[in-house]
């Protein structure tokens, strides 16, 4: 995925030469290539990332069209408040890469660890959020970021965990993507790392309909009322706190257009407490197959009876 | 009538603060020269439209001094009298710190320690694009306790942003007390020297002075980012006001504002000369220096 964003990078580039990259002296060997290719569009900033955000402020307001490129646990959390007011307050077109989202620096503990990134730029007027579950998403997350009007958040994980489409998806805005039809009674939509994973999990129950989500901000109602309403309850599913990402904005959504019933599988409110691989700090986190296939059915289990065993009469009206 | 005339600023800046009931005056006298230098004979204003394309920029990274900016965009005709007798009323545009949805103000400040990284990406851009623009960002000495302010340096210093004009109002005082005794600066011009900058130091409150240095800043052929460290009094130009750290956060009585008024409006009869006696610049031994003694070594 990390390579599908490199070459979307060096494409943008080259088509348009106002594209000029910024790192916080991050991206070993990741950029590479865009430096040979476009030397006179990549910037080193430095190990100074509030200035580096403000840079590309000033930048984008004289008609550049700058990327800034971190660690997600830097960019955006550390320069949030540049994000706030030199990018989003005037809505520039910056486009923010945040590698390494969620717990997959495994062994570096709590400083390059990120799951808060989602919650706190959700909050941010007029920022979007993409967040592609593999290498043909992120393709397309690339192209509509730099078509935007305005900010852009690109949450990238920084390990290859397969395809999960198997040519490149149509991504439009606010729009979850179906992987896998079904009639119910469960839903369930992914957005990241977390969609191979669903797509294993799901399996288990069946019927399930399996999103992906690659644009988490704007999620548009239209869709996950329409999901509410058809099905009998929704599991999201992200490697991002359970407080604020994909399971608050579908909550949100769900409470206030069609009621149903939500159970949001993500980082619980808590740091990693031990080191280890990436597997091993999911499965700490409760995120591996065998924690998610139990977690759902406690939340299967405590559902009302009627929720599992009538899928829903516009469901059936569909599958009819 | 003279453009940017010092006592007529200031009275437009009191006028606002009163009608608004603003505090940040202080912050505000003391930028007042700089202002009036700049965009009488420095900056360049293509169409002198607010938002004219190929402009110099004009970035306050200090944010709380904006209403010395206002005035100045009174006297370019950007604001009328309107705006200024309408200062903080409901619905109103101009906010009591800078906001780049104003026309005429390149930066949303006043959170400090940002605009001087945005001023460095126009100045970048504008390199980059060979425009010819120079970028004259102000920031204040308080201010310069922000980490980001010397991140902004050593970035401009390294990408050789020789458009980069850094001003400093050093007025000396900071929120809560003097900037020497909250967080200790000493010499800023040594510093910014330090970090690659051609820095130049003079009173900012000596349009004469600050107009020749500026005019040697522009003269010079170097690649370094510029900088002037403008040493100046906050509250200049009403004597309880100066040097009296209250003025950050006080707002005008009927009484305050009358007195000041009559303060300002007996130095223009006495053609722009204070009569008043006026508190000692600050304590340091600080010497005026002339634009060809360059701190650059």
């Amino acid at each position: 995925m990390r390579n599908a964003f490199a070459k979307a990078l060096i494409h943008a580039a080259q088509a348009d030469e106002r594209v000029v990259l910024l790192t916080g002296d991050h991206g070993y060997s990741l950029l590479d290539e865009f430096r040979q290719v476009c030397p006179h569009q990549y910037i080193n900033a430095g190990v100074a990332e509030q200035n580096m955000v403000g840079v590309a402020a000033g930048l984008a307001k004289a008609g550049l069209r700058p990327v800034v490129y971190g660690l997600s646990a830097f960019v955006p959390m550390r320069v949030l408040e540049q994000i706030k007011l030199d990018v989003c307050n005037e809505r520039l077109p910056v486009v923010f890469i945040g590698d390494g989202a969620g717990v997959v620096y495994s062994t570096l503990g709590a400083s390059h660890q990120c799951t808060e990134d989602v919650a706190a730029l959700r909050a941010l007027p007029h920022m979007a959020i993409l967040s592609p579950a593999d290498t043909w998403e992120m393709t397309a997350c690339m192209e509509l970021a730099f078509v935007a009007q305005g900010p852009v958040y690109v949450r990238m994980g920084k390990s290859d965990l397969g395809t999960v489409h198997s040519r490149r998806p149509d991504v439009a805005w606010g729009e979850p993507i179906l992987l896998r039809n079904g009639h119910g009674p469960l839903a369930w939509i992914a957005t990241g790392s977390m969609v191979p994973t669903t797509l294993r999990v799901a399996l288990h129950w069946p019927g399930s309909a399996v999103w992906s989500a690659p644009c988490l901000k704007p999620l548009h109602p239209g869709p996950i009322v329409s999901i509410g309403r058809r099905y009998g309850a929704i599991i999201t599913l992200e490697e991002h706190s359970i407080h604020g990402g994909l399971g608050s904005a579908v909550a949100e959504i769900a409470t206030s257009h069609a009621p149903t019933w939500v159970c949001r599988i993500g980082i619980p409110d808590r740091f990693s407490r031990g080191c280890g691989s990436y597997q091993y700090l999911l499965a700490e986190h409760e995120l591996d197959d065998e924690a998610i296939t139990r977690k759902v059915r406690g939340f299967v289990d405590d559902l009302p009876g009627n929720v599992m065993q009538k899928p829903s009469l516009m469901a059936m009206q569909q599958v009819a | 009538m003279r453009r940017f005339e010092s006592h007529r600023l200031r009275q437009t800046v009191l006028r606002m603060a009163y009608a608004g009931s603003s505090v940040h005056i202080a912050c505000a006298f003391s930028l007042i020269e700089i202002l009036a230098v700049l965009y009488r004979s420095h900056m360049h204003l293509g169409d002198a439209t607010p938002r004219a394309p190929g402009r110099d920029y004009l970035v306050l990274s200090k944010g709380h001094g904006v209403m010395a900016q206002y005035a100045c965009m009174r006297e370019l005709g950007w604001l009328n009298d309107w705006h200024i007798d309408n200062y903080f009323h409901d619905g109103t545009l101009l906010k009591g710190l800078s906001d780049a949805h104003v026309p005429g103000l390149e930066v949303t400040s006043g959170s400090l320690g940002h605009g001087l990284s945005v001023g460095v990406g126009l100045a970048l851009a504008a390199k980059r694009q060979g425009t010819g623009q120079r970028c004259f960002a102000i920031v204040g000495d308080g201010e310069m306790n922000e980490g980001s302010i010397w991140e902004a340096l050593l970035f401009a210093a390294h990408f050789q942003l020789s458009n980069l004009v850094v001003i400093v109002d050093a007025n000396k005082f900071q929120a809560l007390g003097r900037t020497q005794e909250v967080m200790r600066l000493d010499s800023i011009v040594h510093k910014l020297t330090a970090f690659g900058l051609e820095a130049y130091e003079v009173d900012g409150h000596d349009e004469s002075a600050i107009d020749e240095t500026l005019s040697h800043i522009a003269a010079s052929t170097s690649n370094a980012p510029r900088a002037l460290v403008a040493h100046t009094v906050k509250g200049k130009g009403v004597s309880f006001m100066e040097n009296d750290n209250r003025w950050h956060y006080s707002r005008l009585t009927a009484s305050a504002y009358h007195g000041a008024l009559r303060e300002l409006k007996t130095i223009r009869r006495a053609g722009g000369v204070s009569l008043l006696m006026t508190k000692p610049c600050h304590q340091g031994a600080y010497a005026p220096r002339s634009p060809n003694l360059s701190m650059d070594v």
